[in-house]
């Protein structure tokens, strides 16, 4: 990031080719599937771009560009409105959240089925943690929490994910 | 595994047209300290051109200068605070943002009861006799200099943090705004209480405090207005 910051356009590639595909697959939990997933990962690179001057190097990266593209998905809803569509029609889920932690305990599609159902903000807070391997210290610093909120809401995502996997495969028993 | 992703080509355009080399940001205390100098100058100018207060000595140093020391300390924190809320991965926990905005409100209406309690009385200025006839009849007036003077004195101080603020990325800009008007408010009144002779409870919290209110304000509809041009899709960025 600082080698970005003196104006190497191959450090930013670098950056883009590490973070992209995890930023893209947050985004497009955020959205809840919805396909301007692209567009919001290319508008955060852009604000990136554009904010580069407003990152100190005492903050790891990967938290602050996951920062950014939740600033930029939560703007984008604000400004499109889009927040009541986007959570009432799950029709399409997110592709990518399938803990490794819940694998054995159902299939992906279920895996998937149940993660949009969870509460918003423990749904984050477990991908985050889970999916992407974010410490709880950063996870309280992107989402404004404490580390122990972050861990709570987790851990409450989980208890919950358990719970509503063994009702899938007692109703399947 | 398969190749590394590669950014489009109208992305990597984009970024190559501008890749002109940038100095990394500051950490919010030294944002926050860097503030130091020029609320300390514009909070003590009204004390340059009117003077301390004429019972200080009845308020004793820790009432006079202590509180105020205070409450310019609770400022730069205020400041701080904003700095973190303006940072993607350094947020700080909701509860602590509200908790330093309440905790400067008690401190004000604390720190003006206290001065209320140790000097209750109503000054006489040293000004022609006949103006002193007039604030006795009509208060409000001094209300209205030290409000207006005070918002004056703050708002400058909102607009020298709206610039120090312009690359902020903080997820509710208004609340990122709020909180350094808030700190200029409380930092323009640690220098105005010293100064001000009157004590009583209705001219303190109602113009002075009427005043950090107006900068709060202040501070939320210009951060807000940054940040939605900040951050608004596809907007620009200075």
């Amino acid at each position: 990031m600082i080698r970005y910051q003196g104006g190497s356009l191959d450090a930013f590639q670098e950056i883009y080719a590490q973070l992209a595909p995890g930023v893209r697959r947050y985004l497009s939990h955020l959205l809840g599937g919805s396909e301007i997933a692209d567009d919001l990962l290319q508008e955060t690179f852009l604000q990136m771009h554009r904010s580069r001057a407003a990152y100190n190097p005492i903050y790891a990266v990967r938290p602050w560009v996951f920062g950014l593209a939740r600033n930029v998905f939560l703007m984008n809803r604000r400004a499109a409105r889009r927040w009541a569509t986007v959570h009432e029609s799950r029709e399409e889920l997110p592709e990518a959240p399938v803990l490794p932690e819940a694998d054995r305990l159902g299939s992906q599609d279920e895996i998937r089925r149940s993660i949009a159902y969870l509460a918003p903000d423990q749904a984050e807070a477990l991908l985050l943690h889970h999916e992407w391997g974010f410490s709880f210290e950063e996870i309280a610093g992107m989402l404004g929490i404490s580390a122990a909120a972050a861990r709570a809401r987790a851990s409450r995502g989980m208890a919950d994910l358990r719970m509503a996997l063994n009702s899938l495969q007692r109703a399947r028993a | 595994m398969g190749p590394a992703p590669k950014p489009p080509e109208a992305l990597l355009r984009a970024i190559a047209q501008d890749l002109r080399p940038v100095r990394p940001s500051p950490q919010p205390i030294q944002l926050a300290l860097r503030m130091v100098p020029l609320a300390l100058l514009v909070s003590s100018l009204i004390l340059l051109v009117i003077g301390p207060r004429q019972d200080s000595r009845i308020l004793g140093p820790l009432l006079t200068w202590g509180a105020s020391a205070a409450q310019f300390m609770f400022a730069i924190a205020l400041v701080w605070i904003a700095a973190h809320e303006s940072m993607p991965a350094a947020k700080l926990p909701r509860q602590i943002v509200y908790f330093a905005e309440v905790a400067a409100s008690l401190m004000v209406v604390f720190v003006t009861l206290l001065t209320f309690t140790r000097s209750p009385a109503n000054p006489t200025l040293p000004v022609p006799p006949w103006i002193n006839a007039t604030l006795r009849v009509s208060p409000w007036i001094a209300g209205l200099v030290c409000g207006v003077g005070s918002t004056i004195a703050g708002g400058i101080l909102v607009l020298f943090f709206s610039w120090v603020f312009r690359n902020s990325l903080a997820t509710r800009p208004a609340v990122a705004g709020a909180l350094y008007g808030a700190g200029a408010g409380l930092a323009i009144n640690a220098g105005w209480r010293i100064a001000c002779p009157f004590s009583a409870p209705g001219h303190a919290l109602g113009a002075h405090g009427a005043a950090i209110v107006a900068t709060v304000i202040l501070g939320a509809l210009i951060g807000r207005f940054l940040g939605r041009r900040k951050l608004y899709i596809g907007g620009r960025s200075s």
